[in-house]
């Protein structure tokens, strides 16, 4: 098992990949908890897309990255809360077509860059494996600013997941909670593009955050288990790439190892949660309303 | 407009406007049910999802999109069982399910070589290499989906309004539910020669959000929308041939365009009618202030 699990880490650029990896799994799995219980993974997949153009451009117009990804994580969550304001149109139909005519616009700017199609796959899959010193600080700077103000507003941000109306009528002001947590996820998207890419960041938000769920029966202790399981999956996936890529010869990216890995521990939760309900002497009940299909509740 | 005459004269460019106008008018039909029924979070997973299913066939050596289409099918009937679980919400269901599926397209792909151009153009597509082959599937795939649309309407549109009373009808509800998911899913498919699975999400959006600004009958936005969506089509071929960007993207840019733009001016749910409509119905309202 130390194998594994060790020997691999003994390299200096696997060791950086490493601290990189469980970083991001702490942060994302704190901030996935309020994603999950909020039920805004769509959310979070658009941001992770729209930063795309400002990395673009930041790129073209050699700025740093980190700032074109904020600026546009940031001009994200302002027009989401503009668009989705006109009742007519509706908040996951304003998601898909912001996340999808930013996309474009990034795509359409990289389209008159030579490296095109490598330039693509690195946004979406990043490179871990060439992180560097200070990308590490990045992340790390991000990650205690992030967890400092989920820390601060956490009694907030958790009754407006439960009990909105009760949040207003106590006066806090919800919708600047919901810019906030817009923002916040948004920090965590430009935390983790560069290095670990965007499909990889929205697997590090919602899978672990979705497992904890099925575990634990309190905020606090999901938020704990959340964060473990983004940083053990990141850390096994990782290892296992590494394995099976050097010593059997099979090339297995290692963004998408990690994925796989978290997808793997969410669907072991998933198998053990009604056994230990049952454990306990609860009955799997059937609550909840009746649900439409998709990913949003069917109303009207 | 000489410009535009010009850069549809070779014949690739002729296959892809045809492409451009099938596909922009497929989505824009479809996509009014995806709003209806509130699946764009739905759909955007399901682009994703396909992906393993498209490796696999190339892998295989069999048709691309069968292999996309029935890993569809797999990802539709896994969200479903996810979704019902008791604590996972289905926002939550999707979002796994898209992640995990995806990875494991690229895990499948990362293990073969030539690996970022096959993906970018899965993702992105690649309209102006459309094969008459690719033509053919669209036309007849477009010919089948507005088929069952056009036999079922009555009860997708009562099943979108008003599921109990759907359901007391005696209809079968979740045949009714899995039957459109089919239907957005080869619809979704059929798109991703032209424009790729992300942005095909935007074909089947933008359009009919547009449409649904510009009226409040369903039938004026099943008429408005694939017009939309087959014009977005033609125009951001025309720009991407002109000044040679991704033409997949620019289709997608052209439709947002529209729909901002609808969202300035359309008459009554525009911010121009909104206004309006405040400024007629000024009466002094208590300030919405907090409560105590």
């Amino acid at each position: 098992m130390t194998e594994l699990l060790v020997d691999p880490f003994r390299i200096p650029y696997m060791q950086r990949a490493l601290l990189e990896v469980v970083l991001l799994g702490v942060l994302a799995g704190a901030v996935g908890v309020f994603v999950v219980l909020r039920r805004l993974a769509f959310v979070a997949d658009a941001l992770t897309h729209t930063v795309f153009p400002g990395i673009v451009i930041a790129f073209l117009l050699d700025q740093s990255i980190l700032l074109g990804a904020l600026a546009f994580g940031l001009l994200t969550a302002v027009l989401l809360a503009g668009i989705g304001a006109n009742r007519r149109v509706g908040d996951d139909a304003a998601l898909a077509i912001l996340l999808t005519s930013f996309f474009s616009l990034g795509v359409v700017l990289v389209s008159r860059t030579r490296t095109f199609a490598s330039d693509l796959t690195v946004f979406l899959f990043g490179r871990v494996l060439t992180v560097d010193r200070a990308d590490l600080v990045q992340t790390l700077v991000l990650a205690v600013l992030v967890l400092a103000v989920l820390a601060a507003l956490r009694k907030e941000l958790v009754l407006r997941a439960f009990d909105p109306a009760g949040a207003t009528a106590m006066g806090y002001r919800t919708v600047a909670l919901d810019l906030v947590l817009n923002v916040l996820i948004a920090l965590v998207v430009v935390a983790a593009v560069k290095a670990v890419g965007t499909v990889l960041v929205i697997a590090l938000m919602v899978v672990p955050a979705a497992a904890a769920r099925l575990l634990a029966d309190r905020v606090t202790s999901m938020a704990a288990l959340s964060c473990l399981l983004g940083a053990a999956g990141g850390w096994l996936g990782l290892a296992v790439s590494y394995e099976v890529s050097v010593d059997r010869g099979v090339r297995l990216a290692p963004g998408a190892t990690i994925v796989v890995v978290l997808v793997a521990l969410f669907l072991i939760a998933a198998s053990v949660a009604p056994v230990r309900r049952l454990a306990r002497g609860r009955t799997p009940s059937s609550a909840g309303a009746p649900r439409g299909v998709g990913g949003q509740e069917v109303r009207r | 407009m000489s410009w535009l005459a010009e850069t549809f004269s070779g014949g690739f460019a002729q296959r892809a406007l045809l492409e451009a106008v099938m596909v922009g008018g497929l989505c824009g039909v479809v996509g009014v049910h995806v709003l209806l029924r509130r699946l764009p979070f739905f759909t955007m997973a399901l682009g994703h999802a396909t992906f393993p299913g498209v490796v696999l066939a190339a892998l295989l050596g069999v048709n691309l999109l069968l292999g996309a289409g029935l890993f569809g099918v797999l990802v539709v009937v896994l969200v479903a069982a996810l979704g019902a679980r008791e604590r996972v919400d289905d926002a939550s269901a999707v979002g796994v399910v898209l992640a995990g599926a995806f990875a494991l397209g690229v895990l499948l792909l990362s293990a073969q070589a030539g690996f970022a151009k096959d993906l970018t153009a899965y993702l992105v597509g690649s309209i102006v290499t459309v094969q008459p082959g690719d033509l053919a599937t669209t036309a007849a795939v477009g010919a089948a989906v507005l088929a069952v649309l056009a036999v079922l309407h009555k009860e997708l549109v009562l099943g979108a309004f008003d599921r109990p009373g759907l359901a007391a009808l005696g209809y079968p509800v979740l045949a009714l539910d899995v039957a459109l998911l089919l239907l957005v899913e080869v619809t979704l498919v059929a798109s991703i020669p032209a424009v790729g699975t992300i942005l095909a999400v935007a074909l089947l959006v933008a359009p009919a959000a547009t449409a649904r600004l510009w009226t409040d009958r369903l039938g004026a936005t099943l008429a408005l929308s694939p017009v939309l969506g087959a014009a977005s089509g033609v125009v951001g071929l025309a720009v991407s041939q002109h000044w040679r960007v991704a033409a997949g993207a620019t289709i997608v840019l052209v439709a947002t365009a529209f729909f901002a733009v609808s969202l300035v001016v359309a008459p009554r749910h525009g911010l121009a009618g909104q206004l309006r409509a405040r400024r007629r119905t000024a009466v002094p309202r208590p300030a919405p202030g907090r409560a105590t």
